[in-house]
């Protein structure tokens, strides 16, 4: 038992270094979303109000138009009050939750498998693979919401099946409290965690119905802590994101679907076969595979680097042989909750699917940890069924394992920053830090929008007090809900630069024009300008 | 006694009867529309039709070679088997498209027939077996190669002869005869089998080594002497033609130089930092090797497996190579299988072929590739109706009319998906198809033939590169007359090349000496716009494929 406890604290340890270790540095600058938050957590631990100045905003956080669920910005408040505006505060709520996360699949495997003999291990088991997980490392590692959503849904399953348990009602209100947090924190969240709350009320619903005041009860509080989002759901706004990424607006595949009926000479079958319902249908099974390709899981990860650093995938090679065991042995054995596993990872891809952009390693997150704890279960069964030679298959394994982790690690310290740093929109950073600098000696301070969204990182870097900002800012919104910000103070944010006198530019290298007088450059880290400050 | 006989006679007339139907669905869906669907010959249809033709009328192929065990071809070596095979059906259709896809389509049907008898073996289960090879000849990656003249089907119908007659040959010893010989065949049909038929074999070995231990030693010598004797001139020939292990060179993982720049990168920032971890980590040889795991896992994509396909002429457009509702069958069935009652050797067998099929695409690139991959068949449809039988009993546990739902239900889908597939294969394959089956030649030429110009100039810049072989397959160029021209010299990957008073060479109209007696056979964009065209050929979905221009 002390062994086992001491190995959990081990292994969480291990999560934590693993996302702790140069948090600030690597990855090597904040993107735009990231300094949104920091930002509006500054603004709210200040006077209570976003940057652009809603009082405690629980439905949405503006931003740039993209309506972010608000509680990443909340959760940051507390770390930026103690570590300042900086990279390291930005992300600490990713990294602190995501650790936190090894621990509760702790937890939630205990519960998943309760009645076997072996649970502790596989609880283990599933905890040491997360802690080591490339996917679950790199989203750990900077401000992404979804890490956190994740670790609310891991929360609110763990509750739940310990309310099954122990029908404490106590334990059931905290699980309905996770869920909806999780709706709060992310996008995808949204449908993954309503749908696993439907699975599992369908597995207990004899439980519920048995104790219907307090199931009353419960839903009526969950119906009350969803009115803010409800109310923000069936506005306009709420649906401008969905229509930027989903498939179903790809008029090209009806085109198609015409053609193909014209070809069969307008039959009547042909408009049966070839309806445009089931095109659509089809095209979803292909974004909805695309997260399951071999290649995204276990060769190179997702396609944007700041998701996967392109050497793994978002599993490792070294998971296959145990995935392949512990599914059999699930499926075969029938332990406990262990349909819930695979379902767990089917729903997790269903709100990533309508979007074009698939694989996409941010808004499947949900299917952590469960690859993991197939993972763990195939491990541990292996080292049953291999009575005799138990310590030297440990040994290897582990071995390999270690290996694989070097591999990622290796690449992700040495190498990472200088390939992708652009991904990362570096450059901004030293270049506000000049402009600050020197921002008396001049009248104007002209940045351009070629890197997107240079207010931000303005706000961000410069530590404009959010009074300032709301009161000497112009800001522009579009039809599309798109918020532009094009002055600050003295900082202005042109899409097209225009030449003035007694102005500091800072542009990208292309839009420096042959008579400017160049200052300073600012490159990323393999060395390529990204940056450049200069007058006229 | 006499009831034995007869319930043995009842059992045989059963089959027979089972074998029948098989061969009606699977003859149906392969010889309906032979020749017009696919639209044309694609160039490698061609220069198999073409050297057969060369063969039977010369004894040497386009090269000169006398009786050879390998195609030169366009310098990809093909193995010749599948050439010889063409050679009978030329005496029944002529050299033609017909003649080019038949031994294909006799093989196909063939393995349909073998699967059934194969999984009988195996399962001792008739319904079952059935089911399997019902699947198999319904199975649109099935249909798809052996409609075509593509090789690796019949290597793929070799295979399965091989392991068939092994099976029987634990009994009968001189099975073991023809199962070499299948094993041997196959590597002189398709390049993969080089790399698959000795893996299979000696899976089987492995697996089968006790009983194979009690056949009589004068039988497995003679086995192994007449598989040596089979072997040799294939060996000898690899031996002494180095070149023809250029085209495995061309597409194998190692010549893919694409990943060397990031990793010198990377090579030169760990020498600048002293770290010798990354010595060994950021080293190309281990890029090899994550890349052919990658390739080989490539296959196991369930995108590509049931909605993508991949290039157009591997699948009907907008389908993958299963049918969709397989799929939770397919999942279902390999753990059915797995935990099936079946001895430990046939579900060892099926899976370690399940898992072989992938291993010689997977050190090539161009991956997945379903006709590198082609043995993969019929382990899916193995799984499948696996899947399918377990789910139908696990019905029959429940209630009787769950299980007739579920009888209708998949039925339903069955012969919707079924439905779907023949709409895309025969009729829309041809439209959206036609440029990737190098459609529109057998027009050109004939048009071509019936001007009697004393030069043709035609190019051969993609996509109607090669062109030269489908200039000699449609005019049945003397083959002769054609050897006696070219003296050993022939077409080479998208090389220039003569004979007679056909010139193919790429086309630049600005230098160009135009004499009227010269007509241009050319793609669209090699002419300018306001041209005289005496002919345009369209593609199927109406874009213009080939113009055809005197020289004034």
């Amino acid at each position: 038992m002390v062994k086992i406890k001491l190995l959990l604290v081990v292994i969480v340890l291990l999560a934590g270094l693993l996302r702790f270790w140069q948090l600030g540095a690597i990855p090597p600058s904040l993107t735009w979303d990231e300094v949104a938050w920091g930002y509006n957590a500054y603004s709210i631990g200040i006077d209570g109000r976003d940057e652009f100045g809603r009082y405690l905003p629980l439905d949405y956080l503006e931003s740039f138009g993209d309506y972010k669920p608000p509680v990443y910005a909340y959760l940051d408040v507390v770390p930026v009050k103690i570590f300042g505006l900086t990279e390291f505060a930005t992300r600490f709520p990713s990294a602190l939750l995501g650790t936190l996360t090894v621990l509760v699949t702790y937890f939630l495997v205990q519960r998943l498998f309760v009645q076997s003999t072996r649970k502790k291990w596989y609880s283990l088991a599933a905890a040491l693979f997360l802690a080591v997980s490339p996917w679950h490392i790199m989203l750990s590692r900077a401000a992404f919401e979804a890490n956190v959503a994740l670790f609310f849904i891991v929360c609110g399953g763990w509750l739940y099946l310990s309310f099954i348990e122990n029908k404490k009602v106590l334990l059931l209100l905290l699980s309905v409290l996770s869920f909806i947090v999780s709706v709060y924190t992310f996008n995808s969240a949204r449908v993954v965690a309503p749908l696993l709350v439907l699975v599992l009320i369908a597995s207990s619903w004899r439980m519920l119905w048995h104790m219907k005041k307090t199931t009353i009860f419960v839903f009526l509080f969950g119906i009350i802590l969803l009115l803010p989002f409800v109310h923000f759901f069936l506005s306009p706004q709420s649906k401008l994101r969905y229509n930027e990424v989903n498939i179903f607006s790809d008029v090209s595949l009806v085109k198609e679907a015409n053609q193909q009926i014209a070809n069969d000479k307008n039959a009547w079958w042909s408009k049966i076969l070839h309806n445009r319902r089931l095109v659509y249908s089809v095209a979803y099974m292909q974004h909805y595979f695309d997260n399951l390709s071999p290649s995204f899981l276990f060769i190179q990860g997702d396609g944007n680097p700041k998701f996967s650093t392109r050497d793994v995938g978002q599993l490792y090679l070294w998971d296959i042989p145990f995935l392949v065991i512990g599914l059999l042995f699930l499926a075969r054995k029938k332990i406990g909750y262990w349909w819930l596993v695979p379902v767990w990872i089917l729903l997790a891809i269903v709100p990533a699917a309508v979007a074009r952009e698939t694989p996409h390693a941010l808004r499947t997150e949900n299917m952590l940890p469960m690859w993991q704890v197939i993972a763990g279960v195939g491990f541990i069964e292996s080292i049953v069924f291999l009575k005799k030679y138990r310590k030297i298959f440990v040994g290897i394994s582990l071995v390999f394992l270690f290996l694989s982790v070097l591999y990622f690690q290796h690449g992700y310290y040495a190498h990472y920053s200088r390939e992708f740093s652009g991904e990362w929109q570096d450059g901004y950073k030293q270049a506000l830090l000049y402009a600050k600098q020197n921002e008396n000696s001049y009248q104007h301070i002209v940045i351009t929008s070629a890197l997107g969204r240079p207010y931000i990182y303005t706000l961000f870097y410069n530590k404009i007090a959010p009074r300032d900002f709301r009161s000497t800012s112009i800001v522009n919104r579009d039809a599309f809900g798109f918020v532009d910000v094009v002055r600050v103070g003295k900082y202005e944010f042109p899409t097209k630069i225009t030449e003035m006198k007694n102005t500091l530019y800072i542009a990208t290298p292309q839009e420096v024009p042959q008579h400017a007088q160049i200052l300073q450059t600012f490159p990323l880290v393999n060395g390529q300008p990204a940056l450049v400050a200069y007058t006229l | 006694m006499k009831s034995q006989i007869s319930n043995l006679k009842s059992q045989i007339t059963n089959i027979l009867f089972l074998v029948v139907v098989l061969i009606v669905i699977a003859a149906g869906l392969r010889l309906w529309e032979v020749g017009q669907v696919p639209p044309s010959p694609d160039w490698d249809e061609a220069a198999l039709g073409y050297n057969a033709y060369s063969l039977l009328h010369t004894g040497r192929d386009e090269y000169g070679q006398f009786l050879p065990v390998v195609l030169r071809s366009f310098d990809d070596y093909k193995p010749a088997l599948y050439s010889y095979l063409i050679i009978p059906f030329l005496f029944l259709f002529g050299l033609s498209i017909q003649a080019v896809r038949m031994p294909s389509i006799f093989f196909g049907i063939t393995t349909v027939v073998v699967v059934f008898l194969l999984a009988e073996h195996l399962f001792n289960n008739k319904k079952l077996s059935f089911l399997i090879a019902l699947l198999l000849a319904i199975s649109p990656w099935h249909i798809q190669f052996s409609r075509i003249g593509f090789e690796s089907n019949v290597g793929l119908a070799f295979n399965i002869f091989g392991i068939f007659f092994f099976l029987k040959g634990l009994k009968k010893p001189y099975l073991l005869f023809l199962s070499v010989f299948s094993f041997c065949a196959s590597i002189y049909v398709y390049q993969s089998e080089k790399v698959f038929s000795p893996l299979m074999l000696f899976m089987l070995i492995v697996i089968f080594h006790k009983q194979l231990f009690q056949v009589s030693k004068k039988h497995l010598i003679t086995a192994i002497l007449l598989g040596i004797l089979f072997i040799l001139p294939m060996g000898l020939y690899l031996i002494t033609n180095p070149n023809a292990l250029a085209r495995a060179k061309g597409v194998s993982v190692f010549s893919d130089n694409s990943q060397i720049a990031s990793t010198t990168l990377r090579i030169g920032v760990d020498m600048k930092n002293h770290d010798y971890l990354g010595y060994v980590v950021d080293n190309r040889r281990l890029v090899f090797v994550k890349d052919i795991a990658a390739n080989y896992l490539s296959h196991y994509d369930l995108k590509w497996l049931f909605i993508t396909g991949d290039v157009s002429r591997h699948h009907a457009p907008f389908m993958g190579l299963l049918y969709f509702w397989e799929l939770p069958f397919l999942i279902a069935g390999i753990y059915y299988f797995i935990f099936s009652k079946y001895d430990k050797k046939t579900k060892l067998l099926i899976l370690g072929w399940f898992l072989l099929a992938p291993l010689p695409a997977s050190v090539t690139t161009g991956v997945p590739h379903a006709v590198r991959t082609l043995n993969f068949l019929p382990t899916w449809q193995i799984f499948i109706a696996f899947g399918l039988f377990g789910f139908y009993k696990f019905m029959e546990q429940k209630n009787k009319w769950l299980q007739y739902g579920f009888i209708a239900c998949v039925s339903i889908a069955a012969i919707f998906n079924f439905a779907y597939f023949v709409d895309q294969y025969f009729v829309q394959q041809n439209y959206y198809n036609s440029l990737d089956w190098q459609y529109g030649y057998e027009q050109a030429v004939s048009y071509v033939s019936s001007l009697g110009a004393k030069e043709v100039v035609v190019t051969n810049q993609p996509p109607l590169d090669q062109s030269y072989i489908f200039f000699l397959f449609y005019l049945k160029y003397d083959p002769f007359l054609y050897q006696s021209q070219t003296k050993d010299v022939s077409g080479g990957f998208r090389e220039d090349h003569v004979f007679g008073r056909y010139v193919f060479r790429p086309i630049e109209w600005n230098i160009e000496k135009k004499n009227s007696q010269t007509i241009y056979v050319g793609r669209p964009e090699d002419f300018p716009s306001n041209i005289h065209v005496l002919k345009t050929i369209f593609y199927l979905d109406g874009k213009p494929a080939i113009e055809i221009v005197r020289g004034e």
